[in-house]
């Protein structure tokens, strides 16, 4: 059957700006996060981004390496309440892990998340607040495990992110 | 995903709203200089940041840009004639130079000092390589020229078109600082384009579906560096530069033409995407020239005598399920930027990023939304000029680079991605 392709556009040309507030009307759900303070001063900053208030995100604080073989799972944390927590039980049914570093220190234990993060297939970013040069064994650190890597002086774009990821 | 309001702020760009006075502070293209071909020829008609406007050059070679309409009664000066160093609105004689000023109020008596009285509102354009350069802001802070390297290198290194685009401009721009969609949607042309295949860095495309990102900060705006896999423990990087607020590179591939983007707000509703090649070494052959004029690479084959190309909405981009079915066409649609534009057309004419799911690979487009936010607010609040106004800014390339795994894009490639005039891209 020979079909008009004019007609077949018309629905096409018919789009407005209007007409699009329409579309997608299903319910957006919010993926499961996971947001991981690498060192101090990282803390200090999910501290505040976490009282603005997530759907689906919670907010940890990397503080110790137990046995220093960094294997999957054997990572302590503590939530932004300073109640311990276990990387293995957090990473059980989050869809997005992102870290956020300040400084080189934390780069063993970017590695450490980032490698249980791709056993587990669960999508990582990276995010590095500060300035070239004092950051950059933590973005060496990250760059194999984290998919998206930020290096940033500004650290509004922890929220920016955050945001537009709908956590 | 994007509150409404500041989707709004991002997609408005018309007088006396914050993004229409960021894009005020900027030089930017205006139109083709084969617009308006030789002194004297006819005006056109041109619509910039959803105000209406006239260029012509007059019968000295002054180039104007105008507001379209005549003081007197309102009609369009396009229907003007272009006679003795000015424009002469056809109703009742009224003449205007290219400075806006009216020179000649025909009705009024011998001596009359009226016209001098009237000036219609007026643009600086100014011919930089291909380009009809404007810029739309307040004179007191008039940047200096635009020093971009594909309108700065000799005519026969470089080659510029534009097409219409249905769409608001951030859409558009924002196509062109998506390299994740390479893999798929342009993923035939790699094989087949003649300005794309043949290069090496096409088989790391093809072969790593999954790149990996890092966003870094410029001077002028942004580069986003987007990794796959290379042999000997290496990553390929294909480093895209973006210039606030409108103006992206495609990183290169093997000895072709470089090449990029200008996506200019003609209302809240449609753009122009300016589309550039340009080789820094050699001239471009006659076959690259050919194909770019034929629409292969980033540009596009537009109907005769206008800019809006062949394959459009009002045709369904002529879409051939048959090459979609072969892989000739990931998504049936034949071209780079037409591939493009079908789709960014079809999200509708401005997009509602209230509804969109956003990626962590997305990542570079909610940055550069970030940074064109904090820069109309900064000007709007504070009066801060915005990044990518001076021209230092402008001296940017992408590039594609083979690297160790453990090497920062931008620490390897600093000098990569700088223009050195004359000098070979860093491609491969």
């Amino acid at each position: 059957m020979t079909v008009d392709s004019s007609l077949l556009s018309s629905c096409a040309r018919a789009a407005s700006a209007a007409e699009a507030r329409f579309r997608i009307d299903a319910p957006v759900e919010s993926r499961s996060a996971r947001v991981v303070a690498l060192d101090d001063r990282a803390a200090d900053v999910l501290r505040s981004v976490a009282d603005l208030g997530w759907i689906s995100a919670r907010f940890l604080v990397c503080e110790t390496v137990i046995g220093g073989g960094v294997a999957a799972g054997d990572f302590l944390l503590r939530d932004i309440d300073g109640d311990p927590a276990v990387l293995a039980d957090e990473l059980r049914g989050t869809h997005v892990v992102v870290m956020v570093a300040t400084q080189d220190s934390g780069a063993d234990a970017a590695y450490a998340i980032g490698k249980a993060c791709w056993e587990r297939s669960i999508m990582t970013a990276g995010l590095v607040l500060g300035d070239g040069f004092e950051v950059q064994d933590a973005v060496a650190a990250l760059r194999p495990h984290a998919r998206v890597l930020l290096p940033t002086a500004d650290e509004s774009d922890v929220v920016e992110l955050l945001r537009a990821l709908r956590v | 995903m994007l509150r409404a309001d500041i989707n709004e702020l991002l997609t408005q760009t018309g007088p006396k709203t914050p993004m229409g006075e960021l894009f005020r502070q900027y030089w930017m293209p205006a139109c083709l200089a084969e617009e308006l071909p030789e002194d004297g020829c006819p005006p056109i008609r041109l619509k910039l940041l959803s105000e209406r406007l006239v260029a012509f050059r007059d019968s000295y070679g002054n180039y104007g840009l105008i507001d379209e309409f005549c003081a007197h009664r309102g009609a369009s000066l396009w229907f003007g004639r272009n006679e003795e160093g000015g424009l002469r609105c056809p109703y009742h004689g009224w003449k205007y130079d290219t400075t806006g000023q009216c020179l000649d109020v025909p009705s009024e008596a011998d001596n009359s000092s009226f016209a001098a009285n009237v000036k219609l509102t007026s643009y600086p354009l100014v011919k930089i390589g291909d380009v009809l350069w404007t810029y739309m802001g307040d004179p007191a802070t008039q940047p200096p020229l635009p020093e971009f390297e594909f309108a700065l290198v000799p005519p026969e290194h470089t080659y510029t078109s534009k097409r219409w685009q249905q769409s608001n401009w951030l859409q558009a721009f924002e196509g062109g600082i998506d390299s994740s969609h390479v893999t798929f949607l342009h993923s035939g042309g790699l094989k087949t384009d003649p300005l794309f295949k043949g290069a090496k860095g096409n088989e790391y495309n093809l072969n790593d579906t999954k790149p990996f990102f890092e966003v870094a900060d410029s001077d002028g705006g942004l580069f986003v560096g987007a990794r796959r896999n290379a042999e000997d423990g290496k990553y390929y990087w294909r480093i895209t530069p973006w210039v606030m607020p409108n103006f992206t590179m495609v990183p290169p591939r093997g000895d072709h033409p470089i090449h990029g983007h200008f996506w200019v707000p003609i209302d809240d509703e449609n753009c122009w995407a300016y589309s550039f090649d340009n080789h820094p070494v050699r001239p471009l052959t006659r076959e690259e020239r050919q194909a770019m004029i034929d629409g292969h690479g980033v540009h596009s084959e537009n109907i005769p005598g206008t800019y809006r190309p062949v394959a459009n909405m009002d045709n369904d981009y002529l879409m051939d399920r048959e090459a979609q079915k072969r892989g000739e066409y990931y998504s049936g649609i034949k071209g780079i930027a037409i591939q493009d534009s079908s789709l960014q057309e079809s999200m509708g004419p401005i997009v509602d990023r209230t509804k969109e799911r956003l990626v962590p690979a997305d990542s570079g487009i909610i940055k550069a939304r970030a940074k064109l936010r904090k820069a109309a607010l900064a000007l709007r609040d504070q009066g801060i000029t915005p990044p990518g106004v001076d021209p230092a800014h402008h001296h940017v390339r992408s590039a594609a680079v083979v690297l160790p795994q453990r090497e920062a894009f931008l620490d390897a490639a600093r000098d990569d991605v700088k223009v050195k005039p004359g000098m070979p891209v860093a491609s491969v």
